[in-house]
């Protein structure tokens, strides 16, 4: 960026002068854009994320309410994963809300991000509510998409986006919860194996060395923890492994030039 | 801590709800901090990379328990069948820079249903 030496710069102002082309003519043109672009590959995974999820709540012995409520009033895989996975261990109530919140603070890193880049007039309250739709999937598309859209129509474009990802999460988890009852034993095992593996596949898109390491030392601690003290082990064990990681990287990897993504 | 799972294992009626409950208000918690610290914080500041790193080590740790140590249907799988269709579709996305995640989603699921289906 040209403006780059200056001291301090508000990421809209720079993107304001760069996207000169008028790519969306209203703010609802910008939405149904945003609606465009989440249904594709993007949603075909969370959709099937959130089957997997559903299937897993079933299987599990959950109802459906609380598998659904998850998916609405979580809306965060990783998360609800965590829940359900503690739940069934018997984990206590303290530990699994900590460690939820944990894995939700990411939503903090994306939302710092993505954020600053709306319009001074968007960046009010309203934003307390949109924020709910961000996830992933919409995060990721808008840090590609936005620099190619005029600053007053990027909210109307992540609304569309979030609000897609959001409502076709609804659906996939019920949807999972009620074929993992039906379908034959095969089909749920591919259901309940859906989400293991996409998480297992992020990893390797994963670039800083930090985040590497923490999830080497995350794969090794996570099973002795759960051997130890299973209550707790995701907690101790992402507390851990990923402490180790920062310091590795604070203490030996940033001094090195090209190792630090 | 352990008091209130008493009767079984898992965590069932009001404290499921209860843990729910705590699980959405810390979620939401974690987005709307995010959107009052918008205004002012540096992205790059350390406590965001530990923070990132504990979220990542924290999701593996998760990852490989539900790969290695799976409870119900997932348990009553070999677990070198389920290393072996892990391994596959990693070779399938990494096989590729980009674009990858849907045929591997798709190779790995489709295989553990294939396994489900012949054994």
């Amino acid at each position: 960026m040209s403006s780059a030496d200056q001291p301090y710069i508000d990421p809209s102002e720079i993107a304001l002068e760069e996207s000169a082309a008028e790519r969306f003519k209203n703010p609802s043109d910008a939405f149904w854009s945003g609606i465009r672009d989440a249904a594709g590959a993007p949603a075909m995974v969370l959709f099937a994320g959130m089957v997997g999820f559903g299937a897993m709540g079933k299987t599990n012995g959950f109802d459906v309410w609380f598998t659904t409520f998850t998916s609405f009033f979580m809306f965060a895989l990783p998360g609800q994963v965590v829940l359900l996975e503690m739940a069934i261990t018997g984990s206590s109530v303290v530990a699994i809300a900590l460690a939820v919140t944990l894995t939700s603070t990411r939503f903090i890193t994306m939302t710092v991000t993505l954020f600053p880049q709306f319009h001074q007039k968007d960046r009010n309250r309203s934003l307390y509510a949109s924020v709910h739709l961000l996830a992933m999937t919409a995060w990721a598309i808008s840090m590609r998409e936005f620099h190619a859209i005029e600053v007053r129509h990027r909210l109307s474009y992540f609304v569309g986006l979030g609000l897609l990802c959001w409502l076709i999460s609804i659906p996939g988890t019920i949807l999972g919860f009620y074929l993992a009852g039906m379908v034959p034993p095969a089909v749920t095992l591919g259901l309940v194996f859906i989400n293991p593996l996409f998480f297992l596949l992020t990893f390797t898109e994963v670039k800083p060395w930090i985040n590497r390491i923490a999830i080497c030392l995350g794969c090794i601690f996570g099973p002795i923890f759960f051997i130890v003290d299973r209550d707790t082990s995701l907690l101790t064990a992402g507390l851990v492994s990923g402490t180790i990681a920062y310091f590795i990287d604070r203490k030996f990897l940033r001094k090195k030039t090209g190792v630090v993504g | 801590m352990s008091t209130i799972n008493t009767m079984t294992n898992a965590l069932s009626g009001w404290g499921l709800w209860i843990a729910l409950v705590g699980a959405c208000l810390g979620t939401y918690f974690c987005r709307a901090i995010g959107v009052l610290l918008s205004q002012s914080i540096n992205q790059d500041s350390e406590i965001f990379r530990w923070l990132a790193a504990v979220t990542y080590a924290m999701v593996a740790a998760l990852t490989i328990r539900l790969i290695v140590m799976p409870l119900g249907l997932m348990a009553t799988v070999p677990l070198w069948i389920r290393a072996l269709i892990c391994s596959l579709a990693i070779g399938v996305m990494i096989s590729k820079s980009t674009k990858r995640l849907v045929p591997a989603l798709l190779t790995g699921t489709l295989l553990m249903v294939g396994y489900g289906v012949i054994r």
